[in-house]
């Protein structure tokens, strides 16, 4: 006969360090837990106070521009450097981590509107309105940068005169070439002193450009007369083009994802579109109660960040209608240019006030080495949050955010303006005869047409 | 030389022109002469066609074209002169100088001019004058053009189409030379092949739509290869950002490998290190080293002892402290124990000393009766308890209950004590109600008397359930008479040993059970079927007289065994259902009831006064025991022989009712006592009451808003009513629109749980498309506490893994893997693997990443 005995052996519970956890014994039957699902819901209660009181985004202002700042350029090899241009044709290089300048790139005689940096991040090209592109030699990072305060200036490597102001410039994906947006789309190369392509489709000055991440020969523009147009250099030739009712300010093509790009619009929203199928947006963010003046995707291509004429930043999931977060302080102008870091940690905004904002991509997100442990309880607390995120007290508290006055005044004008809108059609569709009134979805009402 | 003679002779004929007969417009001489010569014609016929064409039209040649001759102004002058440049300007050549200066003498003589130099020609070279008639007379026709020729500004000849440039025209000056006829097959073939004709380009708007068509179909396809690593990487339900992180070395051993001395110490301690005669020679020595270091085993058994002594005499302290703290205790317990048994022992064995026990617990019952000293009434327990103390403090808390167990003990005490006591008031009482003067009897009987009736007693019949319904009754009443009777015969015996004197007493006891006893030995003796009989008869003979004569006829036992068992029995019976009667909710059957009415009647003759309020209890239970009653309260008045017959006959009549009762009155009789249905709507009515509460009646508060006098003259002002009656309407109308307005049977519960509201969704949130599946979704918990650890992480996992300082490169292309999609379909298995493969070293970490993202 067996007999069966209770045995717990020593090795089951005892520590072999006095640093390691202590061993917890659970019986999982869930028949022993009734309140479960109860304590989850309070923890995930917790989970959002707790997300509201540590949303502490803004983490720094750099200071030292003298006129507003009107672009941007990361890095791409290089976490801790952002260049960014003003109106004045001052350009600096920043070093994220200690927020102060570490040197100055002069020589433009008007205002910057244009700088990217080549994917190794050895040349800054930059462009503007003095009809010049300039070409840097970035310096290579040291570990003094932070350390040394005095501000060196660098000449450019090249300086190439041209016929037209520039009004944007961007530089392909691990390759020699950048494109220049002026009174015509331009390419360029490293080494010559005039463009080796040029296009031109209608006569209106092109506004932005931006290269595909993914398909390096693919780029596509915005123009003042509200068109949208995909090049392709290979076929040296345009491929689609769309017309939409108002401008397109800026251009961000998803960095996971290929064939979509975004666009910032001047109607306050962004219209997401499949590359192969332009004449529908895939969708439509709104939030932003002015126009859009830019747009960066994050690395993940699951958000995009987007500064606003309304003196606003927002992040925007790459599927989602609305803003998950928004961003401002009382000092913050006009918002011209926005960035998403490298490692999808940081968003920067340079504004009018002449500042760069350094702000965490997530509010409430702890910076700093994290423990093991940490980690784990942020995940669940995450994940707590956002099984529960429908239910009416979470879903408050997640989305309670506090706007600017200003803001949240116009958010009101233009709703009661789109409920009179809504109404006038419904009464106008009521009133008339079924089918002779379409409505076009909100994905194609503010697109015009594709052009051939 | 040759060029400009050309031009000048050109230039006289255009004079010569000029001067002879009417022009025929240029495009016409060109279609003439084209349509002249066939197409096919030789170079020398061609020649000769076209002089021939010349020669003809020469006679019939208008002169100056229109524009040229400058007779009306429709032409711009300025660009005439332009182009007739040649007549204004001077020449180096003399010759032409010559020309020009001659003007029009110079035209006439031009022809001359022509004649002589075929002449001179002639003579030079010995050939036929034909030969240069033909050069000199191919007059090609020059046409001067208004604009300045362009793509834009095409020529009169490029405008026709015609006057071009023929392949026959470059072919013959090679005409004989070797090659040529095969060339001209060649050339005759081609021309033949149609299919060969380049058109003309199409126009630049038009060819730049096509070529956009044409890359909008490729960079589509470019776009569309990308399709299935963002499909894969939409559906995983995570994505990893932070694997491609590259150190080099993973490990410090993989840092030691690859070390390479390259300063001098460096090189010299490699050198050292790597020696062979060198580590041999420290392993020798090391092993010596070791040898030098060794323990003498005496050592190590003195040392050991000394250990084991040094515990040793730990132990036997550690024992020592204990036993001194055992013998403490044990002193104290023996003492205590010692108490105990005085008590204990001494009560159980010396009667003397119980009593004496009894005395001093008594005494002290009593103190804590009359002090409640230990029932925390002191001051300082009330202040303890009073400022919450004792829950605050673990000290004050345990002396309060230590109190309270003290009482608890008293108390219990005292209360096994009063046990018997009680039990013997109750039965003295019992005795005093029977109204049986008894002459203090042996107590050995008394307790064996109530014992019996103890037992007696717990045989009564149960009043509800399975046992009440009359057949279960029946049965268990036979069972319960035989089992009194035993007891009864029992009880007699006591009662001849106690030898009761009183006659009168035991006859008026025998009066007052007789009745009962008889029906028991009626039911022993007689047949199932009187009894009955009997049972109702004796039922309706109420008066005291009746009963005696039926004692006197029937029954002599009755007498014999008429005891005061009999009759406390059956007053307790009495009580019980008194209890039963006052408790309104508890059914009782009718044949408890009948009994219960039964002995009623016995006790009537002694108390009367109780009898109303009986029957008023009684009137809810049946209709036939209401009867009955009402029946019986008649023969009471009346006390006549007639009416007692005329009850037999009635009685016989509600008999024959009993006998045949149906299913369905069984029912009724055995719920008489419960209105179901009136109990449910009041319910309902409550619950509406409190779902859609009734308006609060308007008030009139004296001397509010208004004089009293005003306010008593007017009364309620108009709006209060108004508001009132609003009010009343309302809920009327929200009583009619609930949904069990209709349902008479059922009520529904409209109110709103705002506790609960929280938990549920107005809507059904957007990814689900059903209540189930979100429902579904927030089912399995996901915390550590309900998880095992291995799988919390995967639950748990956000949906983009990154970490901060990972620079994150864009998508890389990667060819569809066949292969990889069976591991698509377990994402979260394939994903749980990657980490672990990522972490182990830096080879596998690579290959980790090329297999995720970087394949190319």
């Amino acid at each position: 006969m067996k007999i069966k005995t209770l045995s717990r052996p020593v090795d089951e519970y005892t520590r072999e360090r006095s640093q390691d956890l202590q061993v917890v014994f659970h019986n999982f039957d869930p028949s022993l837990r009734p309140m479960e699902k109860a304590v989850e819901y309070k923890r995930a209660l917790t989970a959002a106070k707790l997300e509201k009181i540590f949303a502490r985004p803004f983490v720094g202002a750099m200071d030292g521009h003298r006129d507003g700042v009107s672009c941007m350029a990361k890095n791409p090899n290089y976490l801790k450097g952002i260049f960014s241009a003003s109106m004045d044709g001052d350009i600096r290089l920043w070093d994220i981590s200690s927020r102060r300048t570490v040197c100055q790139f002069p020589g433009h005689q008007g205002a910057v509107r244009g700088l990217t940096v080549s994917t190794d991040g050895n040349v800054l090209v930059s462009c503007g309105t003095d009809c010049t592109v300039r070409l840097w030699k970035v310096p290579r990072p040291t570990l003094e940068d932070s350390s040394v305060s005095s501000e060196n200036f660098i000449e450019p490597a090249a300086e190439y005169v041209w016929k037209n102001a520039f009004w944007a410039v961007d530089h392909q994906f691990e390759g020699e070439l950048f494109a220049t947006a002026g009174a015509q789309l331009e390419i360029w190369n490293h080494n010559r002193a005039s463009p080796v392509q040029s296009f031109q489709w209608g006569t209106d000055s092109v506004i932005s450009v931006r290269f595909n991440p993914g398909e390096p020969d693919i780029l596509a523009t915005s123009a003042s007369d509200r068109s949208i147009t995909i090049y392709d250099l290979r076929m040296s030739s345009a491929a689609r083009r769309i017309i939409m009712m108002t401008k397109t300010n800026s251009i961000a093509w998803n960095p996971m994802e290929p064939m979509n790009l975004t666009a910032a619009n001047e109607d306050g929203s962004c219209y997401s579109f499949d590359g192969r199928k332009m004449d529908e947006a895939k969708c439509v963010h709104k939030d932003h109660v002015s126009a859009v003046m830019d747009i960066d995707f994050s690395p993940t291509g699951r958000e995009f960040v987007t500064g606003s004429y309304d003196r606003s930043v927002r992040i925007f999931p790459y599927n989602g209608g609305h803003s998950r977060e928004i961003y401002h302080t009382k000092r913050m102008q006009r918002v011209f240019c926005v960035k998403y870091s490298c490692d999808a940690t940081y968003v920067l905004s340079g504004s009018d006030d002449t500042n760069l904002r350094l702000w965490k991509a997530k509010a409430s997100e702890q910076l700093g080495v994290i423990l093991p442990r940490e980690q784990k309880k942020h995940e669940y607390n995450e994940a707590v949050k956002n099984r529960y995120k429908h239910l009416p007290e979470v879903k408050r508290i997640v989305r309670h955010r506090h706007l600017p006055k200003p803001i949240y005044k116009a958010l009101g004008i233009i709703r009661t303006v789109n409920d009179s809108k809504r109404r006038k059609e419904d009464r106008r569709r009521a009133h008339s005869a079924p089918g002779t009134i379409v409505t076009k979805p909100l994905r194609q009402r503010r697109i015009i047409k594709e052009v051939e | 030389m040759v060029g400009e003679k050309r031009r000048s002779t050109s230039k006289n004929l255009a004079k010569n022109k000029k001067r002879k007969g009417p022009h025929l417009p240029n495009s016409i001489l060109k279609t003439i002469a084209n349509e002249k010569r066939p197409l096919n014609s030789d170079e020398e016929d061609d020649e000769i066609d076209s002089d021939d064409a010349n020669v003809d039209l020469y006679e019939y040649e208008e002169g100056v074209p229109e524009e040229e001759s400058r007779k009306n102004n429709r032409y711009d002058p300025v660009v005439n002169y332009d182009y007739e440049l040649p007549e204004d300007f001077e020449d180096e050549n003399v010759e032409s100088d010559d020309d020009d200066e001659g003007g029009n003498s110079d035209n006439e003589e031009g022809e001359g001019d022509v004649v002589r130099h075929t002449r001179m020609l002639q003579a030079v070279t010995g050939m036929p004058s034909a030969a240069f008639d033909g050069e000199s007379k191919r007059k090609p026709v020059l046409f001067t053009e208004a604009y300045p020729e362009s793509e834009f500004n095409p020529t009169r000849d490029v405008l026709e189409g015609k006057g071009l440039l023929t392949i026959d025209d470059f072919m013959a000056p090679i005409e004989g030379k070797p090659g040529f006829n095969d060339l001209q097959k060649r050339i005759s073939r081609m021309q033949k092949d149609t299919q060969a004709v380049v058109h003309a380009p199409l126009p630049k708007p038009e060819r730049e739509r096509l070529e956009r068509k044409a890359v909008k179909g490729l960079v589509d396809k470019e776009f569309n290869k990308w399709v299935h690593m963002v499909k894969r990487n939409r559906e995983a339900p995570t994505v990893y950002f932070n694997q491609n992180v590259s150190l080099g070395y993973s490990t410090v051993g993989a840092i030691a490998s690859e070390f390479q001395p390259r300063t001098d110490f460096e090189k010299k301690m490699a050198s050292v290190l790597n020696d062979n005669e060198l580590g041999e020679a420290h392993d020798e020595d090391g092993a010596k080293l070791l040898e030098l270091n060794e323990v003498s085993v005496e050592d190590h058994i003195k040392y050991r002892d000394h250990i084991a002594k040094m515990r040793s005499l730990l132990f036997r302290h550690e024992l020592k402290s204990k036993r001194i703290k055992k013998i403490k205790s044990k002193t104290y317990h023996r003492l205590k124990g010692k108490d105990l048994k005085k008590s204990a022992m001494g009560a159980l064995m010396d009667p003397e000393m119980a009593k004496e026990e009894a005395m001093k617990q008594e005494a002290r019952r009593v103190e804590e009766r009359m002090t409640l000293k230990h029932k925390n009434t002191g001051k300082w327990a009330k202040r303890m308890i009073s400022r919450g103390l004792n829950v605050k403090y673990d000290g004050t808390r345990a002396a309060i209950s230590e109190q309270l167990q003290i009482n608890a003990t008293l108390s219990r005490k005292m209360n096994s004590t009063n046990d018997g006591s009680s039990s013997d008031e109750s039965d003295d009482e019992e005795e005093l109600n029977d109204g049986s003067d008894q002459d203090t009897p042996s107590k050995l009987i008394a307790k064996a008397r109530e014992k019996t009736l103890k037992t007696v007693e717990d045989d009564e019949v149960p009043n509800s359930g399975l046992l009440s319904l009359p057949f279960m009754a029946r049965a268990m009443k036979k069972k319960n008479e035989e089992a009194i009777e035993e007891a009864k015969r029992a009880l007699e015996e006591y009662e001849e040993w106690e030898n009761s004197g009183g006659e009168e007493n035991s006859k008026k006891t025998a009066d007052v059970s007789g009745r009962r006893v008889f029906g028991a030995t009626a039911k022993v003796e007689a047949p199932k079927e009187s009894r009955k009989d009997s049972d109702n008869f004796y039922d309706n003979s109420d008066s005291d007289n009746d009963m005696e004569g039926i004692e006197n006829n029937d029954l002599r036992a009755v007498r014999d065994t008429a005891s005061p068992v009999r009759n406390t029995g059956a007053i307790t019976e009495t009580e019980k259902f008194d209890d039963d009667i006052e408790n309104p909710a508890s059914k009782t059957t009718f044949d408890v009831a009948l009994f219960a009415s039964g002995s009623w009647k016995k006790m009537k003759g002694c108390q009367n006064a109780e009898t109303k309020k009986k029957t008023k209890k009684h009137v809810p239970y049946s209709k036939s025991q209401d009867k009955k009653e009402s029946r019986d309260e008649e023969s009471e008045d009346s006390e006549s022989e007639a009416e007692q017959m005329v009850d037999g006959i009635l009685t016989s009549a509600s008999k024959e009712t009993y006998e045949i009762p149906s299913q369905a009155e069984l029912i009724q009789r055995a719920f008489a006592g419960d209105d179901v249905v009136d109990e449910f709507e009041k319910e309902k009515q409550e619950v509406l009451n409190q779902e859609v509460p009734e308006p609060e009646k308007p008030v009139l508060v004296p001397g509010w808003g208004q004089w009293t006098n005003i306010q008593k003259k007017r009364g309620l002002p108009s709006w209060m009513v108004r508001e009132h009656e609003d009010a009343k309407k309302k809920r009327t109308l929200d009583l009619k629109t609930r949904k069990d307005a209709r349902l008479r049977h059922v009520i529904i519960s409209e109110k709103v749980d705002k506790k609960a509201e929280k938990l549920h969704t107005t809507t059904l949130p957007f990814p689900y498309t059903s209540k189930e599946v979100f429902e579904h979704s927030m089912r399995m918990p996901i915390g550590p506490e309900f998880n095992p650890a291995t799988i919390v992480g995967s639950l748990n996992r956000p949906e983009v893994v990154k970490k901060a300082g990972v620079i994150i490169k864009p998508l890389k292309f990667e060819e569809a893997n066949p292969n990889e999609k069976v591991d698509d379909e377990h994402p979260r298995s394939n994903q749980k693997q990657n980490p672990k493969k990522g972490g182990k070293t830096g080879k596998g970490q690579r290959k980790g990443k090329s297999k995720q993202k970087t394949k190319a």
